[in-house]
């Protein structure tokens, strides 16, 4: 079978920035952070008291209290966003096209508030017991299980966990099972709820969140701050989108992937470099035709002069005329949610021509001296666009996205 | 520079790392013990445990060498008395 195009006909999403694609695309359009104090936590006793949590959340107004029940918040949100997204595409799904669906969700953490809500009730109250439903909340395929439940869709699911290059690999996966007509559609993406004690304590240990708040690219950036919610797009091939008159948002072209086999949280230059050039080789792209990257841009000291090493690597003088942001200043770093959220962030910036900034920017480093958006959103039609992800563990992750062109 | 906090630090150091205590002096790098910026963090936890302090993430990031460790220990815990005329463990 040759290769079908595969383009994004639905979004979907929930985060700080919003609990919908409306609220999220005008809160990135304007520069509006997401970030600010941990309310779901008593964190006096963390290093860092800032987050970028989904606030005024009604698990009630989602879900019925039985259904409720089996959901922990990170696989609320993948519901949550795959219904947005399914919605928004208008597509039917029919008996044979529910066969013919994919499920790819990525997760780093599964459910960490039930785990830890489990360890406080057995080794602080010492209980003797758990609740019973622990393991369906806590497992990472949670996100993708229920949503091929909701949906009765019947095709492959599954569930990838790459750290923060999660949903990437997720979304690359399931476009290449659409590219090569495997499935039909696919439901794609990631969710994460990390804001437990238990790994904000890990998290503190580690030493990579800022105190303040995240200002990648910027001189003065202290780390990242951690973020929470879900993001899903609904891929199909060009022709049945265009068969039924869909809306199509933007076309997925590429997916690289390395590894860089090298130190298991300080990234390499080459490890990233050589999956941007994977993602544009895949899509059979060169580097000219590249205007904008959604960079990983964590914020933290090590990874965006790296992040910057590596696009001037692989696009040589180019990099001087593709324009770059980091959305993580916005809606923080959602982990295995991480590259969803900027998938639909990058999508959007296509469909829209309107590239989203870098948040809480102060001042340029010398050693981040690309073309960083910075504050506003930047009117820019561009052809083509990157989505970098990089996770600790050295796994890399990069779609290649283009606007589709009626 | 032989006192209970530098003795103290440079005992840890060699313990989290597993190099011989004779290995380490006051003014190596870090970096020259192969210590990254991982094992860092371990031994900084590992101090500030033994220590009973807290060390910042931007005077975490700004050690390079045993000395940077020492002083910033001592700049948190005080000078505990020194036996001067203790040999060097």
């Amino acid at each position: 079978m040759t290769a079908r195009r595969v383009v994004v006909t639905g979004l979907g999403v929930i985060c700080a920035l919003g609990h919908n694609l409306a609220e999220v695309w005008c809160a990135l359009r304007a520069g509006r952070s997401g970030i600010g104090p941990i309310r779901s936590l008593d964190v006096s006793n963390l290093r860092f008291q800032n987050g970028a949590e989904v606030r005024e959340y009604d698990t009630g107004k989602h879900f019925g209290s039985n259904r409720a029940d089996l959901l922990d918040r990170f696989a609320q949100f993948a519901v949550i966003a795959a219904r947005e997204a399914v919605g928004d595409s208008g597509v039917t799904l029919t008996p044979e096209l529910r066969e013919k669906t994919a499920v790819v969700s990525g997760s780093c953490v599964g459910g960490q508030s039930t785990q830890d809500a489990g360890f406080v009730e057995l080794y602080r109250q010492e209980r003797g017991r758990v609740h019973p439903l622990t393991i369906p909340r806590i497992m990472a395929n949670a996100g993708a299980s229920h949503i091929s439940v909701e949906f009765g869709t019947t095709g492959p699911a599954f569930t990838i966990s790459t750290a923060c290059s999660s949903a990437n690999h997720a979304i690359g996966q399931a476009f290449r099972m659409v590219r090569s007509g495997e499935v039909d559609l696919a439901i794609a993406g990631g969710s994460e709820a990390p804001f437990s004690m238990g790994l904000l304590k890990a998290w503190e240990a580690i030493r990579v969140i800022a105190p303040d708040t995240c200002r990648p690219f910027s001189r003065d950036r202290r780390g990242m701050i951690l973020g929470e919610g879900g993001a899903m797009l609904v891929l199909e091939p060009l022709e049945r989108a265009e068969a039924r008159g869909a809306r199509i948002y933007g076309e997925i072209v590429g997916l690289g992937m390395s590894s860089d086999a090298g130190h298991i949280t300080q990234p390499s230059v080459e490890g990233p470099a050589r999956a941007m050039r994977a993602a544009l080789r895949d899509a059979q792209l060169h580097p000219e035709q590249v205007g904008y990257i959604n960079a990983h841009g964590t914020g933290t000291p090590g990874n965006d002069p790296t992040e910057t090493r590596a696009i001037r690597e692989v696009f040589g003088a180019h990099a001087d005329r593709l324009a770059v942001s980091s959305t993580k200043s916005m809606h923080g770093h959602a982990l295995g949610a991480a590259g969803a959220l900027e998938a639909v962030a990058t999508v959007m910036a296509l469909h829209q021509g309107l590239l989203p900034p870098t948040a809480n920017f102060i001042e340029p480093d010398p050693e981040c001296d690309l073309d960083i958006i910075t504050h506003r959103a930047r009117a820019a039609q561009v052809e083509c666009a990157l989505s970098n992800s990089f996770a600790f563990g050295g796994l890399n992750a990069v779609l290649a996205l283009r606007t589709h062109l009626r | 520079m032989s006192d209970p906090v530098s003795e103290k630090v440079l005992a840890i150091l060699a313990s989290v790392k597993r190099i011989p205590r004779d290995k380490i002096s006051i003014d190596t790098p870090l970096q020259a013990l192969g210590i990254d910026s991982l094992d860092t963090i371990v031994l900084l936890s590992e101090l500030e445990k033994a220590f009973r302090i807290a060390i910042s993430d931007d005077d975490a990031r700004s050690v390079r060498s045993v000395r940077d460790v020492v002083e910033e220990v001592r700049k948190l815990a005080g000078n505990v008395s020194v036996d001067s005329t203790a040999p060097a463990a």
